[in-house]
Order: structure tokens, then C-alpha cells, then sequence
């Protein structure tokens, strides 16, 4: 019994790697279909603020993801287009991460056209900028010091939109939906210093981390993590990769929690013996 | 489906999955894609810096300045250029010491942005977080004025435990202890998200592999993993035996 | 020759430290003008910043193939995943979609770069469901916390732990929802607090040196 139990413990890791591959593969051919019903109190602060705001508004969406964290993110910044399309909002989209432009472009082909949205007239996407703090601290006077141009080196300051907008005093809210350290910059930087209100869209992994400045209202509302993408899907009415996503990770979950569990009463009952 | 598609759909999954193999055992095909990585990700940030830095902030407005004899902007150019430049001295030792210009420079300009801002964002304004809700305590269901205590007495307790200037011991102790609890806590919050955070990059890279098993990727996915499979197989089976003949 | 390898340099950090502190608390024209002019001279340098990791990159793999040591033949992958991404910038112009029509750049970042970088992520999965089964020792009461905190979490995330939650706990007439709401909002924000506040300490204090010259390891040795 004790060495089956020793031996248990000290599996290859290999058969647990397995297991997890299955348990996340099978509900995405086979989704489980059960949905979420609570929505936590950051995502619910950003979509009533985002619904709040009046018509012709227009707020930053800060894409500042790359591939590695675009699973949980990429549907939120989604989620976040949609609903500030279906507002009729104005978009301006930007970056401070180098991988990031692929994915941006991968929402603008898509994204815009289902809710007959003109570039130009209703969203701007601006080139990649390497400094945040450059960028960001020159945008309370005037943006176009920065960004003379958009992505595809055409003018800015000539575009429809952009022609009420010179600086921050312009801009309604920013969204910063990122992997990084950069939606600190932004609190710092635009939202305690020009009191522009600032919303975050996060990993999980540093969601709880944001704890501090959603208390103090340094930040107005925050998505974290797949779980928050299916929430602000759910709020919208347009479920998208959040909602498959969090369906396919319920049995991955409980694995995680089961095999916790287990290996610790394994581990006191061969203390007992 | 135009052929670009298609061929990507391979590239992507064979990357994908050369990647994966790894977890069954280290294997040539995981470190030529481990190294493709390297040279790929760096050529993407390089390719960024030429064509949205270089090109349309130093080029371009250095023509422009160039001819209509704008010195300032040129100046303003060259400057940096040469701080820039002199970064890269840094492998000729003779005259390595150059690029403390460059260093300098963003050091210099770096503490001080960082050094007003963190202290607003992060320290006065997180003290004020703590305490503000005490400033309204008639308001306060008993509720929020039980998480606002806990909120000020764990603050302060985690502070005790990073503070190294006194000795540990007595009071001090069992309050830095009691700090102990609330990192733990927070640390617990972190990792039960970073198993959803982390799960989710996979379920991203599942979804995709599954979409390229499809007919219309010619089945991209399934063929890959049956190549890897035999190669494993191959590996196991034949070229182990033929290097334990030759030794 | 003291005065240009040291002196001009900490002067350098000096100035440029103070004027910028400055500028934050001068709302004038002028401190407006100071950082428009030195953004876009901290892009530009930190643009050549890059290009020196590169250069020190090439070079170890260069070493690597030019010894021919273990495993030198990989080395080439790092070259020729350069290669194709730079002939892809160029042939596209540094565009990765044109007319909404996607480039070669735009192909190579879809099927090149995000697979690889992705799937490097998404490996830690594998090593936290590991770790949950071996290293997860719950053998005091702190590990306690952090474990329940972590069951809390996990539970809370997925709707299948709602469920769980509802079955077995109804009576309590709270959510795993609300419980997960309070423990990231009071004390998980408790402890993250503390550290956000000495951090802050810590990070004020190495910038003072730094604008002051106290600091001065990042300029290496004489």
C-alpha cells in the first residue's frame, strides 16, 4: 500500500501532461456548454462606464498584447471594439508592444465592417511606439507631436475624427488591454496625472495584482483574464473566444484543484503510517 | 482557400506542435523551432524599429529639415542619433566608455520620470487609499468598515515584514507574522489565476491546432503529430539501437 | 581625460534627471516643449538599444557556430528565422496588411512568430498542473491560506465551480463569486499594497542616487 502510494506521488509527469492535454482538447470538439452567471465587479464598473458615455465620444484602446498572452486578451479587446462600435463611439487604437501589431490588424479586418464602421471616420489605428512614457506623457498637450502619422504613414491630423481631438482633454476613457507592465503607465502617467479615466484589461495572472488601484478609483473598472472576456461577452450579448474559452477550461480547473487535494491526503496518510 | 492559407496553417501547426514535443522528450525538432524563435522574434522588433522609428522619426523628418535648412530639427536629430550610436561602442573596449553617453542619457531621463510619478500612484495615493474610507466612518455599513480595518491593519502588517532596518523580534514580529498572512493570501489569488491565465494560452493553441485539423488545411495537425509520432517511434526503436551498435 | 569618461557623463544623468523630475510639476509651455523634444530623443536612443542586444545575439551564435560546439547546426535557426522575417518586412515595406489584404510580414506574424511565441507560453501549463500535483505542500497554516485563497480563485473562474459552489453551499446564502470579489478586493489588496508601497520606497531612493551620481554601476568599470 505505502510503496503504491510512493510510487503514485512520484509519477511521470509525462501521464499528468496527458491528462491535461484530454482535458482541455475534449470540450473544445465537444463543448460542455454551460455558462457563467456571475460578473465581477471590475467588468461590470467598465461596461457601465463605456455605456455611459454619450454618443460620438471617443476613448484609446491601448492593445498592448503579443501572442503569448492573445488567448485571454484578444477576446476582450473584441468585447471592447463591439461594445464601443455598437455605442457609436469613436476608436483610437494604439500599441506599445512590438508583437502586438498583428493581432490589431486581425481586428480591424473583421471587427469594423459588421457594424459598418469607416476607418478614419469612426477608428484610427496608430503605429507602434516603442517609448510608453514618451508617448504618453506628450499626448496631454498634443498628440500629433507624436503621432504625425497612422499606421500606414498617412496623416493624421487629416482624418474626419481626429480633427476635434488635439489631447487628452479630448478623450472621454482609455482602455489598456495588455500583458505588461504598461497599464501602470497609463494610471500613472494619463490617469492620477491629467485625471483621464483609466480602465484596464488584464491577464489573470496579474489581475489580482490591480487590487490596490481599482480600490482607490486610480482605476475605473478592469476585464481580467478569459474569465472577464466571457463576462463582457455575456454583458454585449455577443459571445465570442471568452465564452468558448472559459467553457473549455472547466475540467482543467478541476483537475488542478483534484490533483492538489489528492497529493496532499496521499502525502498525510503516509505520514500517518 | 487561397495556397498562402493553407501553407501557413502548416507552418503554424508544425511550429506549434515541434514546440509541444518537447514535453514528451527534448528532440531536434523542439530546438531548431526554440532557435527559430530567437531569430524571429528579434527580426520582428528590428524590422519595427526600422520602418516606425528610423524611417518616419529620423529619416524622413531629417530630409525634410535637410531641405529647407531647418537646423534645429536637425540638431535635435543628430543629437540622439550620436547617444544612439555611441550604445554600440560598448563592444570595442578601447572606447567603450563612450557609451555612457548613451547610458546616461536614459538613465538620467528615466529616474526622473519615474521618481514623481511612483511616489504619486504608488505611495502617497495608496496611503490614501487605506485611509480615506475612515474619513466617512459614519457612512460605513459595518461591512465596509470591517474590510476597510483589514485593509489598513494588513497594509501596515506586510509593511512591518519588509522592513529591515529593525530586528524581528517581540512586538515587531508578531506583527510582520501577521503580515505573512495577507501575502499569502495575495500569492494564493495569484496563482489560482495564473492556472486560468496560463490554461487559456493553451486552450488558444489547442483551438488553433484543431482548427487545422480540418479537411480544408488538408488535415495540418493530424499529419504533423503522425510524423513526430514515428520519428519518436523511428528514434526509440532504430537509431538508439544503431548508436549502441557503434559504441 | 577623468572629465569626459566620468565627469561629462554624470553631469549628463544629472541634468537630464533634474530637468525631467522638474517637468513634472512645471506646467509651462516650455517644460511642454522639454519633454515633446526629449520623447523623441529617448526613442530614438532607445531604438539603438535594440540593435545592441541584436549585435551581442549574432555574436554568441556566431562564436557558436565558428567553434562548431554541441549543437551548433541550431544556431543557423537563429539566422535564418531573421532572415525570412526581414525579407518579409522588406518585401511588404514594414506593412502587415495593405487594402486589408495581409503581406508576406502579416503571414510570417500570423504563421511564424505568434505560433512560437504563443506555444513557448502556453508550455507553463503543463508545468503548473506539475507542480499542482508534486510541490503543492500544504503543511502549515500560511500554505493553508494560500491554498484555499488559490481553491477559491479556481473555483470562481470557471462556471462549473459556480455549480459546485451552488450544491453544496446554497445554505450559506453567499456566492463563490462574492467570496472571490472580497478576498481580491480586501486582503489579497492588503498584501499587494504592502509590497506596492515598499516598492515604491525602494524605487524613489535608486532614482535619487541615480540623478545624483550615487548610483553608478550601469556605467561599468573605468
Amino acid at each position: 500500500m505505502k510503496e503504491t502510494l510512493n510510487k503514485l506521488l512520484k509519477i511521470d509527469r509525462r501521464w499528468l501532461f496527458l491528462l491535461l492535454t484530454f482535458s482541455i482538447l475534449i470540450p473544445i470538439i465537444k463543448p460542455i456548454g454551460i455558462s457563467s452567471k456571475s460578473i465581477s465587479s471590475g467588468v461590470q464598473d467598465t461596461y457601465n462606464f463605456i455605456e455611459k458615455l454619450p454618443e460620438g465620444s471617443t476613448i484609446i484602446l491601448s492593445m498592448d498584447y503579443d501572442p503569448s498572452t492573445a488567448p485571454e486578451l484578444h477576446p476582450q479587446s473584441a468585447a471592447i471594439l463591439k461594445h464601443a462600435f455598437k455605442k457609436n463611439l469613436k476608436v483610437i487604437i494604439m500599441t506599445f508592444l512590438a508583437g502586438s501589431g498583428g493581432l490589431i490588424d486581425e481586428h480591424i479586418r473583421n471587427i469594423p465592417q459588421q457594424y459598418g464602421k469607416e476607418y478614419g471616420k469612426d477608428y484610427v489605428v496608430l503605429p507602434y511606439m516603442p517609448n510608453v512614457l514618451a508617448a504618453l506623457t506628450q499626448m496631454s498637450s498634443d498628440i500629433y507631436a507624436i503621432y504625425d502619422k497612422d499606421k500606414d504613414d498617412k496623416i493624421l491630423k487629416n482624418f474626419e475624427m481626429m480633427k476635434k481631438i488635439k489631447n487628452y482633454k479630448d478623450i472621454s476613457a482609455v482602455i489598456d488591454i495588455t500583458g505588461t507592465a504598461l497599464l501602470d503607465s497609463w494610471i500613472v502617467f494619463v490617469g492620477d496625472k491629467y485625471g483621464v479615466p483609466v480602465m484596464g484589461g488584464v491577464t489573470a495572472i496579474s489581475q489580482v495584482g490591480y487590487g490596490p488601484y481599482l480600490q482607490k478609483k486610480q482605476l475605473k473598472g478592469l476585464i481580467g483574464g478569459m474569465k472577464g472576456a466571457a463576462e463582457y461577452e455575456r454583458l454585449i450579448s455577443e459571445p465570442g473566444k471568452g465564452t468558448s474559452g472559459i467553457d473549455a477550461l472547466n475540467i482543467a480547473h478541476l483537475l488542478v484543484i483534484l490533483f492538489i487535494i489528492f497529493s496532499n491526503i496521499v502525502l498525510l496518510i503516509l505520514k500517518l503510517s | 482557400m487561397e495556397f498562402s492559407t493553407i501553407l501557413g496553417a502548416w507552418v503554424a501547426a508544425g511550429l506549434t506542435l515541434f514546440i509541444f514535443s518537447f514535453l514528451y522528450k527534448d528532440n531536434p525538432f523542439f530546438k531548431a523551432a526554440e532557435h527559430l524563435y530567437i531569430g524571429a522574434g528579434l527580426a520582428w522588433h528590428i524590422q519595427l524599429i526600422i520602418y516606425k522609428i528610423i524611417k518616419v522619426k529620423v529619416w524622413e523628418p531629417m530630409k525634410v529639415a535637410w531641405a529647407s535648412g531647418n537646423w534645429f530639427t536637425i540638431w535635435m536629430i543628430i543629437i540622439p542619433t550620436i547617444l544612439g550610436l555611441s550604445l554600440i561602442t560598448q563592444f570595442i573596449p578601447r572606447i567603450s566608455w563612450l557609451s555612457r553617453y548613451g547610458f546616461t542619457f536614459m538613465m538620467g531621463y528615466s529616474a526622473g520620470l519615474a521618481l514623481p510619478a511612483g511616489l504619486a500612484t504608488d505611495f502617497t495615493n495608496q496611503i490614501l487609499g487605506t485611509i480615506e474610507p475612515f474619513a466617512n466612518i459614519v457612512n460605513l455599513t459595518p461591512g465596509q468598515l470591517i474590510n476597510a480595518l483589514i485593509l489598513l491593519i494588513g497594509s501596515i502588517s506586510v509593511l512591518f515584514y519588509f522592513f529591515f532596518s529593525i530586528e524581528h523580534k517581540g512586538a515587531v514580529k508578531k506583527i510582520s507574522n501577521f503580515g505573512i498572512y495577507f501575502l499569502m493570501i495575495y500569492f494564493g489569488a495569484s496563482f489560482g489565476n495564473t492556472v486560468m491565465a496560463r490554461f487559456s494560452l493553451l486552450y488558444g493553441r489547442f483551438d488553433l491546432l484543431v482548427r487545422y485539423s480540418n479537411a480544408q488545411y488538408f488535415y495540418a495537425t493530424n499529419w504533423i503529430i503522425v510524423g513526430l509520432v514515428i520519428y519518436f517511434l523511428l528514434e526509440k526503436f532504430v537509431l538508439n539501437k544503431v548508436i549502441a551498435k557503434n559504441s | 581625460m577623468n572629465l569626459i569618461k566620468k565627469h561629462i557623463p554624470l553631469a549628463i544623468v544629472f541634468v537630464f534627471g533634474i530637468m525631467t523630475l522638474a517637468s513634472y510639476y512645471v506646467p509651462h509651455r516650455k517644460s511642454e516643449n522639454y519633454l515633446e523634444w526629449i520623447n523623441i530623443w529617448q526613442n530614438i536612443v532607445a531604438a539603438f538599444a535594440l540593435f545592441l542586444g541584436a549585435i551581442s545575439l549574432f555574436y554568441a551564435h556566431y562564436k557558436k557556430i565558428e567553434r562548431k560546439v554541441d549543437g551548433w547546426g541550431y544556431s543557423l535557426f537563429v539566422y535564418f528565422g531573421f532572415l525570412v522575417i526581414m525579407v518579409a518586412a522588406i518585401v511588404s515595406d514594414g506593412k502587415i496588411s495593405d487594402n486589408g489584404k495581409i503581406t508576406f510580414l502579416g503571414w510570417s506574424f500570423n504563421n511564424i512568430y505568434n505560433p512560437l511565441s504563443a506555444t513557448m507560453f502556453s508550455v507553463l501549463a503543463f508545468f503548473i498542473i506539475s507542480t499542482a500535483y508534486r510541490s503543492f505542500r500544504i503543511k502549515s497554516f500560511p500554505a493553508f491560506l494560500l491554498f484555499i485563497a488559490g481553491l477559491v480563485l479556481m473555483l470562481g473562474n470557471i462556471p462549473l465551480g459556480e455549480i459546485i459552489w451552488d450544491k453544496l453551499f446554497a445554505w450559506t446564502n453567499t456566492t463563490i463569486a462574492d467570496i472571490k470579489n472580497w478576498i481580491i478586493s480586501v486582503p489579497s489588496t492588503a498584501g499587494k499594497r504592502g509590497i506596492m508601497i515598499g516598492i515604491a520606497i525602494g524605487a524613489a531612493v535608486t532614482s535619487l542616487k541615480i540623478i545624483f551620481g550615487i548610483e553608478r554601476g550601469y556605467m561599468g568599470k573605468d
